[in-house]
């Protein structure tokens, strides 16, 4: 079936989904350098600084999450594909308020390579930086190989912690402490019942039978390992809670948090309904649900399917995670 | 016959090496709709329009600038593990040219040598991942190989285009192990990988490039 999107040209996507972005939200994000999404009004001096990398094409991430209270900068790359490190350096440089930045960077292979070659170039130039790679996806590693494992909705919950520490002024070490404590403690699981068209080549980026599911798949369609018939709400919210809370170690009386990330094609409908039994499950097993979000933070085009995302949380991230924050897609007053 | 390599013959290099990315751009593409998210096609024409342009721009005749200034391109390309990893190549591939303006066959080995030794610093992926390494590893073998028996420059690059395609042939029989692929696991099996069918196609257009600009002159002497 023959691609239906409204675009223009395909190679001038990301340059003008990025445009209409900083004209849509003018009071909160500008487009700097060579479009670099940063806040409209520049964090205090001597404050630390936040900045991401990431492909495009996953809107509202990351660069919705631009704004007071989570990131400063956020350097989009082509569609699904990371950005080169000479703009990440850029970024670093704009986010550096005096008390040096910290970089988080999802792990995907090639964010990872710009990332490590942003670091290696922005060391020379005697910049301040400290890096965080989320890689909380429990599908694509195993338990004792963290570092195969992807970075998915994660990123979100550490921006805000990061952030919210940031704009309390506490030094670089702190503030990469409090989101590495959250990293450790978060783990999320993707399912997927449809495929997404790559929006410049206009091919599906994987298959998948018409009366099937496949937990465990990734950002970009890669495939998962547990391809199933469709279940009912209830029944995939069983699995997938069941294989979160156990990878974890999630015991009672702990407080969670709990992300429910639509793909792009599934309903807030279909997500709510998950949520309800996710709900349900945690009060059986007397585990706290101590805070929750429902919606769309990363997409992949008009791919249905969610990502579940849990955390262990403390008073610290929780007070941090309540702080306020003002992004085009994350308010918090 | 060319007894050296220059900035001349880089550029003559680098020409052939876009013209392979433009014509094969559509089947790598293919390839990585098979075992990606089929947009390496894409981001290698883009790689070669930028390419193209720092070619025009750079008219320094100083070899070390015009292979910065093509590493620089690369890193910038916001393509994924291909701007970085291509990137980093050259820029090794530029440190050890140092302030050279010739390179003979040993040479000319010795800075491929390099350019590889930079890229597997950024990169834990061995040969057999189903890798850029597949092709490039036996590739920068063969030009070494083919330098140590006292073949002239264009011979050497030819060894290592010939060695690069072979290697490329060969992923169809490996499993990703690395990158983005790598979750698909078996599923990549039968499927030649992308990042080392590009790798070959710059091996090969390296060659043809230098055979051309030779033929050329050859012409122009007659």
């Amino acid at each position: 079936m023959a691609m239906k999107k409204f675009i223009n040209g395909a190679e001038d996507i990301v340059h003008e989904l990025l445009e209409g972005y900083a004209l849509a939200y003018p009071q909160k994000v500008r487009l700097a350098h060579d479009y670099l999404v940063a806040r409209a009004v520049p964090k205090a001096l001597g404050k630390v600084g936040i900045v991401t990398l990431g492909g495009s094409g996953h809107e509202p991430g990351l660069s919705g999450f631009v704004g007071a209270g989570m990131l400063d900068v956020s350097v989009p790359g082509e569609i699904f594909a990371a950005p080169g490190a000479p703009r990440c350096v850029q970024a670093l440089k704009l986010a550096d308020r005096g008390a040096g930045v910290l970089f988080v960077v999802l792990n995907h292979a090639g964010d990872v390579l710009a990332a490590n070659l942003t670091l290696e170039m922005a060391r020379k130039q005697g910049l301040n930086v400290k890096e965080i790679l989320t890689h909380e996806d429990i599908s694509s590693g195993p338990r004792e190989k963290p570092w195969e494992r992807r970075g998915l909705v994660g990123f979100l919950p550490v921006y805000k912690v990061a952030g919210a520490a940031a704009e309390e002024g506490r030094s670089l070490g702190e503030v990469f402490a409090v989101a590495d404590r959250l990293e450790r403690n978060m783990r999320t699981l993707a399912v997927a019942v449809k495929t997404a068209t790559h929006p410049s080549t206009g091919q599906a980026i994987f298959t998948l039978g018409d009366a099937e599911m496949e937990i465990g798949m990734g950002q970009h369609g890669e495939a998962g390992t547990g391809r199933m018939n469709l279940k009912t709400a209830d029944e995939t919210a069983e699995i997938m809670l069941s294989a979160l809370l156990a990878n974890l170690e999630v015991k009672e009386g702990e407080d969670l948090l709990v992300i429910l990330n639509g793909a792009g094609a599934t309903t807030l409908m279909e997500l709510f309904i998950v949520f309800r039994r996710v709900s349900q499950i945690l009060k059986t097993r007397k585990i706290r649900l101590a805070r929750s979000l429902v919606g769309e933070f990363i997409t992949t085009q008009e791919q249905a399917g969610f990502q579940m995302f849990i955390a262990r949380m403390d008073d610290e991230l929780l007070r941090l995670w309540d702080a306020p924050c003002d992004t085009p897609y994350l308010v918090v007053r | 016959m060319v007894s050296t390599i220059g900035f001349r013959e880089w550029t003559a290099m680098m020409m052939g090496a876009i013209a392979q990315v433009k014509s094969a751009h559509p089947f790598l593409s293919e390839l990585d709709c098979a075992c990606g998210d089929g947009d390496h096609g894409t981001t290698m024409l883009r790689a070669a329009t930028r390419l193209e342009k720092c070619l025009a721009q750079n008219q320094s005749e100083n070899m070390q600038s015009l292979l910065t200034d093509i590493a620089w391109a690369l890193l910038g390309l916001d393509g994924g593990a291909t701007g970085p990893l291509l990137g980093s190549f050259f820029l090794g591939v530029s440190e050890a040219v140092g302030l050279r303006n010739a390179l003979d066959a040993q040479s000319l080995a010795q800075v491929f040598e390099a350019g590889l030794a930079a890229l597997q610093k950024q990169s834990k992926a061995q040969e057999g991942d189903k890798t850029v390494f597949d092709a490039l590893v036996p590739a920068v073998k063969a030009m070494r190989q083919a330098a140590d028996r006292g073949l002239p420059p264009l011979d050497t690059l030819r060894a290592g285009a010939v060695a690069a395609q072979e290697g490329a042939a060969r992923t169809k029989d490996f499993v990703a192990r690395i990158g983005r692929a790598k979750y698909l696991g078996e599923k990549t099996l039968g499927i030649q990988d992308p990042g080392a069918t590009s790798v070959s196609l710059l091996f090969k257009g390296f060659n043809e490039g230098l055979e051309k600009m030779v033929q050329i002159d050859q012409e122009g002497q007659h």
